[in-house]
């Protein structure tokens, strides 16, 4: 834990060493680029090698001198993940961010992003009440800046703001968890938390809604999603990366932790957070593929992981509720490891998508096309991403949706009957499946595929090193997370067994762990399969040698690239299907046609309760008259309330 | 004891392109015209690997991968199920997942070769297709969900192999109501009548056809067969549900799943004679029926 | 293997389901009388033996549910000159979906009504969702005569709850059947004032306007 403190450390000096050099800019990126490395690489040592190692306890493996901040699986896990998507996110940003240099302090872009990573690991390691919320407090503080780094953009400023006030109402959500928990007391260890020791023994249920409220809000679960697109889209990519790589995680880490702490939950709790997750999944993904901004789909998708994250965990609560152990630690370890699949392969499309926006200066889908010629470096790695991000073979998103499945169609053979409905939730993960299927194939389709429908003065060629290698980075993670899941799989079950720890004797998942090693036999035999069909295609059977011409029009002469399926036409007919819930509107008049993509949430509900508010207020003005005279008449009448709620409370 | 599984896969590897003609056939007669022969698409298959290729100029790489990837990953789809009604080449716990997931694999590049050429009538025909592919696999899964729980078993050839037999008298309507649901969705998952026909001839009538419009060749030759094996797939996911062959000798059963495949496209053909083509905005609610019919299996057997 | 009533039963959920997602009228009326035979049949099928009673109210259930009314309404799409529902409010997938939805209700709540015990698991769940059912097409559907048939669904629902008590209180099915005279009303309704969409003199919504 010592060496995660140095290494943090390392990373905050980088990230001032960037800030106070900005007249130097080179020796700023160096020494910004060269910090962070090192720095996470110190710090996600000791959390590789306890993952790796896989503790034999449950407890916690290191600590700080003080006890504040330690480290078990669990918090090793995600301070992993953080890191690696962290460090990926610096080095991406340097290059990323050379343009904004015109315009702004970029030393203070590389600052904050060092205090948001130093932050996000205080959250996940802490280990007492006041060192958590400080840290998660500058978490959320350090990651309004960054939201709001384009700050002369109004839709920055809009986002920021809804961002702030639900942020505030998710710490205030916690606040309240920690103070009926703990019985006021911030001081509190976690420890003492655990087992009811703290000072009340307050309702489990009280805490498990609160923390779902407040966890839940950060996690971006709808209804309460409707910051995340906003800001996510509004932030420089590297920023988005890690906000919707990570950030949101900590949602899904403040869970399993309470969870730690708190023992089994009771049952509604878990089908609470399974309908939850299967709500965010399928309407996250939905909404996605309604969107037409690039990095606006890409946050709506995390809204969809992040269900998908919830349905297992969700199935691993009910697992330990119903005392059926192997569920839920297939419940868990399938939560666990989508976290960091879901980490990797959303990081890799939002730094692709930074690329893109960098190349042409747009977000909108209708606008791009046919990149992929100009950029085939980036087109690639988004490609892996979205293969990933549908939950296909042979890459990681199979491996741990394949875990969730298996838990969900297990727990059809349950001993309590209740749980064994849980089995249908199976239907939902697949319609979530289909429709990613649909939104990505849609994302890179019409923004690296096609003929382009604008013309953006693109310099081809090698990009900086500093933008390709992260990209490569993380699309090699997931190709080898896909591939070799039983490299992964222990440790993820590792950390899940800090949250069910009787779940001890189903040491290999129920077989997952050997069933991983299919996995990767599928994986290879697609390999070999794939090549080997490539292999016959090639012969040369005495066939013509092939010819390139136009694309076949039938018929029509007139082709433009105009003409193309854009992103909204190819997403219609799907999102007619689910009518108004699918956010779709359609303007059409004489002459014109426009589609927009509404959030059913913010837009409609949102806006609802907004005007009624508004309304109120109006009447609330009343008081305010403006004379001096009825201020003070309230000032004594609010006294003698005050006064009379002493006389009455003695 | 691994031969069996291996001969399975190639007689049916070897049969699927039979399918499409019988189905086909069927039509004809049934209409009063004498149609092709059963033998057309071994024919087509081979006329079209000897023909050479048209690139267009819009393509890239994946417009020459995808119909590579969508025959290599339909064929493993394949050898995760039991074809001699016992042991599938490759098992394991949660395999129906990996069987979606690679018929998804071969969907998503095909998609994006559409995509690729940057023809609006592919563009059409790749959205019909996804939107009829998101339908169709809830339905798909739901029906997975009967089996397993009806079965106990969690792999493909546990599902459809021996714990099935046992299973039948004790979960008969929950089976024959997914067996009706996975048969929905085959005419779905292979673009036959209802959802789409594979005989029209007007490229805005399309759905699976118009998505491949410019692949040629060898290259459509692939794209073929990888249809009519997954016509046999799904043909076999029926014909497994419906006719438990977990108890008979793999060779009979063998014969018993080529004589239900055959059965099956019969039945096609006689569906795509006696029913229109559904209008492209029902195509959902036939799904959604299919879904609606495995949930009420899935009711059935959780009562 | 299972006895026959529960296939009945199961194909009456699937009529239900037939309704729920087809679009033209006249498939809805062949699925209602359809479910009128299987109605009928199910009164024999429940008990062994045969008596005369028994006999009696499998014929007059056919003859009302699965025959006159049917050919009433057939009559009466003829005579209103429509022949598809229009898409209603909720549409067809959702209603279907509802559907399912109303089956997986009817299931997991009937085993926890206080009823006397029953030999069949299936009758009581495929009563309640049959009922809901009803109720959601004669909610949802705008058509007078979709409206019609969702009442008679919801009738056969209460009839197939009327069977499982027939033990304790006698001659409810009997009752029941009587009810359908008060669907042929309706009918003769739309027969004769052409009613082509709703009802709309029972509009509730109306009833705001009532004020002094």
């Amino acid at each position: 834990m010592t060496l995660v403190a140095v290494g943090l450390a390392l990373i905050l000096l980088a990230g001032l060493g960037a800030f106070a050099l900005e007249r130097q800019p080179r020796r700023a990126d160096q020494v910004f680029r060269y910090g962070v490395l090192a720095g996470s690489g110190a710090a996600a040592w000791p959390a590789v090698v306890l993952l790796l190692r896989g503790a034999r306890s449950s407890g916690v493996a290191e600590r700080l001198p003080g006890g504040a901040y330690g480290l078990d699986l669990l918090s090793a896990w995600f301070l992993a993940l953080l890191l690696g998507v962290g460090a990926c996110a610096a080095v991406y940003g340097i290059p990323y961010l050379v343009e904004e240099r015109r315009h702004r302090r970029v030393g203070v872009a590389h600052l904050l992003l060092a205090v948001l990573l130093t932050a996000l690991a205080g959250v996940f390691t802490a280990r007492t009440i006041i060192a958590f919320l400080a840290a998660w407090e500058v978490m959320a503080v350090a990651a309004y800046l960054l939201v709001v780094f384009e700050r002369e953009r109004a839709e920055a400023r809009r986002a920021g703001l809804i961002y702030l006030v639900l942020t505030h109402a998710s710490t205030l959500a916690l606040l309240a968890m920690f103070a009926t928990w703990s019985g006021g007391g911030v001081e509190s260890r976690f420890e003492d938390l655990a087992g009811g020791r703290a000072g009340t023994a307050a309702p489990a249920s009280a805490i498990l809604v609160l923390a779902l409220i407040g966890f839940g809000i950060k996690a971006g679960v709808v209804p309460a999603h409707f910051w995340l697109p906003g800001a996510h889209a509004a932030a420089p990519s590297h920023i988005s990366a890690l906000l919707s790589g990570v950030m949101i995680k900590t949602g899904i880490y403040g869970l399993l932790r309470v969870l730690t702490l708190l023992g089994p939950p009771p049952p509604w709790w878990g089908w609470t957070v399974l309908l939850l997750g299967l709500a965010s999944a399928v309407l996250g993904v939905l909404w996605a593929l309604a969107q037409h901004d690039l990095k606006r789909v890409l946050a709506y998708s995390s809204v969809e992981n992040i269900g998908i994250i919830l349905v297992g965990l969700g199935l691993g609560a009910l697992g330990a509720a119903y005392h059926e152990p192997a569920l839920a630690l297939l419940g868990f370890t399938g939560a666990l490891l989508h976290t960091l699949n879901h980490a990797l392969f959303k990081s890799l499309l939002f730094l692709g998508a930074g690329a893109v926006v960098r190349a042409t200066g747009t977000r909108e889908l209708d606008r791009l096309g046919g990149l992929g010629r100009l950029m085939p470096r980036t087109a690639a790695a988004f490609l892996v991403g979205a293969l990933a991000i549908a939950g296909l073979p042979p890459l990681n998103g199979f491996v741990s949706e394949w875990l969730i499945f298996r838990g969900l169609l297990e727990a059809g053979g349950a001993e309590a009957a209740s749980l064994r409905a849980a089995s249908a939730a199976a239907a939902g993960l697949a319609l979530t499946g289909a429709l990613a299927l649909a939104c990505f194939t849609k994302l890179h389709g019409t923004v690296f595929l096609g003929k382009p429908r604008e013309r953006f003065a693109i310099v081809s060629g090698a990009p900086d090193a500093g933008l390709t290698a992260p990209q490569r980075f993380l699309a090699s993670a997931c190709v080898v997370i896909g591939v070799l899941p039983p490299v992964v799989v222990p440790a993820a079950a590792g950390a899940a067994r800090v949250v069910i720890p009787d779940a001890g004797t189903a040491g290999d998942l129920g077989g997952a762990a050997g069933a991983a090693a299919r996995v990767t036999l599928v994986a290879l035999s697609l390999a070999v399969l794939v090549a080997l069909v490539w292999r016959i295609r090639l012969l040369d059977g005495g066939r013509p040698a092939a010819r390139v011409r136009e694309t076949w029009a039938c018929a029509y002469p007139g082709v433009t690239s105009r003409m193309q399926y854009m992103a909204s036409s190819f997403a219609a007919s799907l999102l007619a299907a689910f009518g108004p819930l699918s956010g779709r509107r359609v303007v059409a008049g004489p002459g014109s046609f426009e589609v927009h993509a509404a959030d059913p949430v913010l837009d409609t509900a949102g806006r609802f309760l907004w005007d009624r508010l508004q309304r109120g207020a109006a009447r609330a003005r009343l008081l305010q008259t403006g004379r001096l005279r009825w201020y003070l008449v309230y000032l004594i009448l609010s006294l003698l309330g005050l006064l009379g709620y002493l006389w009455t409370a003695t | 004891m691994i031969l069996s599984p291996i001969l399975s896969l190639l007689a049916v590897l070897g049969l699927a392109p039979l399918l499409p003609g019988i189905a086909n056939r069927i039509k004809s007669a049934l209409t009063g015209r004498r149609g092709a022969p059963v033998l057309q698409l071994y024919w087509d298959l081979a006329k079209l690997w000897r023909k050479g290729v048209v690139y267009s100029s819009t393509t890239t790489v994946i417009f020459r991968l995808a119909p590579v990837v969508l025959a290599a990953s339909t064929v493993l789809a394949a050898s995760l199920l039991p074809l001699d009604g016992r042991r599938a080449l490759l098992s394991f716990p949660g395999d129906l997942v990996a069987f979606a997931g690679l018929l998804g694999l071969g969907r998503f590049l095909l998609v994006l070769a559409a995509l690729d050429t940057g023809s609006s009538f592919e563009g059409m025909g790749a959205s019909r297709e996804v939107t009829v592919a998101t339908f169709a696999e809830p339905a798909l899964f739901l029906c997975f969900t009967v089996l397993v729980i009806a079965t106990g078993d969690l792999r493909l050839e546990g599902m459809l192999g021996r714990p099935l037999v046992a299973a039948w008298p004790l979960a008969a309507p929950s089976l024959v109501l997914a067996a009706a649901s996975l048969f929905i969705v085959l005419l779905a998952e292979t673009a036959r009548v209802p959802v789409d026909d594979p005989l029209t001839h007007l490229e805005l009538t399309m759905i699976h056809e118009v998505m491949v419009l410019d692949h040629s060749g060898p290259d459509l030759a692939l794209i073929l067969y990888a249809g009519s094996v997954k016509l046999a797939l799904f043909g076999s996911l029926v014909v497994g549900v419906l006719v438990p062959r977990g108890q008979l000798a793999a060779p009979l059963a063998l014969g018993v799943l080529v004589a239900g495949l055959v059965a099956i496209a019969v039945l096609v053909g006689i569906v795509e004679s006696v029913m229109a083509r559904l209008r492209m905005n029902r195509v959902p609610q036939l799904l959604v029926a299919a879904t609606a019919l495995a949930g009420f299996g899935l009711t059935l057997l959780l009562a | 293997m299972r006895p026959v009533h529960e296939l009945l039963l199961l194909l009456v959920v699937l009529t239900n389901f037939w309704v729920l997602g087809t679009t033209r009228l006249s498939a809805t009326i062949r699925a209602v009388a359809i479910q009128g035979v299987l109605l009928a049949a199910l009164p024999l099928a429940l008990h062994p033996g045969i008596s005369a009673h028994r006999l009696g109210l499998a014929a007059g259930t056919l003859v009302v549910k699965a025959v006159v009314l049917p050919a009433f309404l057939v009559r009466a799409i003829r005579e209103a000159a429509v022949r598809r529902e229009i898409e209603p409010l909720i549409g067809f997938s959702a209603s279907m979906l509802l559907g399912a939805g109303a089956v997986a209700l009817g299931f997991s709540i009937a085993p926890r009504l206080p009823l006397p015990e029953l030999d069949t698991r299936t009758l009581v769940p495929v009563a309640l969702s049959t009922v809901i059912i009803g109720l959601l097409v004669l909610t949802t559907r705008s058509k007078a005569v979709t409206q019609v048939v969702g009442y008679l669904i919801l009738e056969n629902g209460i009839y197939v709850f009327g069977l499982s008590q027939a033990e304790r209180v006698p001659f409810l099915v009997e009752v029941g059947v009587l009810l359908d005279i008060f669907v042929g009303v309706f009918i003769m309704g739309i027969v004769v004032f052409h009613i082509n969409r709703e009802f709309d003199s029972l509009d509730s919504a109306r009833l705001t306007e009532l004020r002094d």
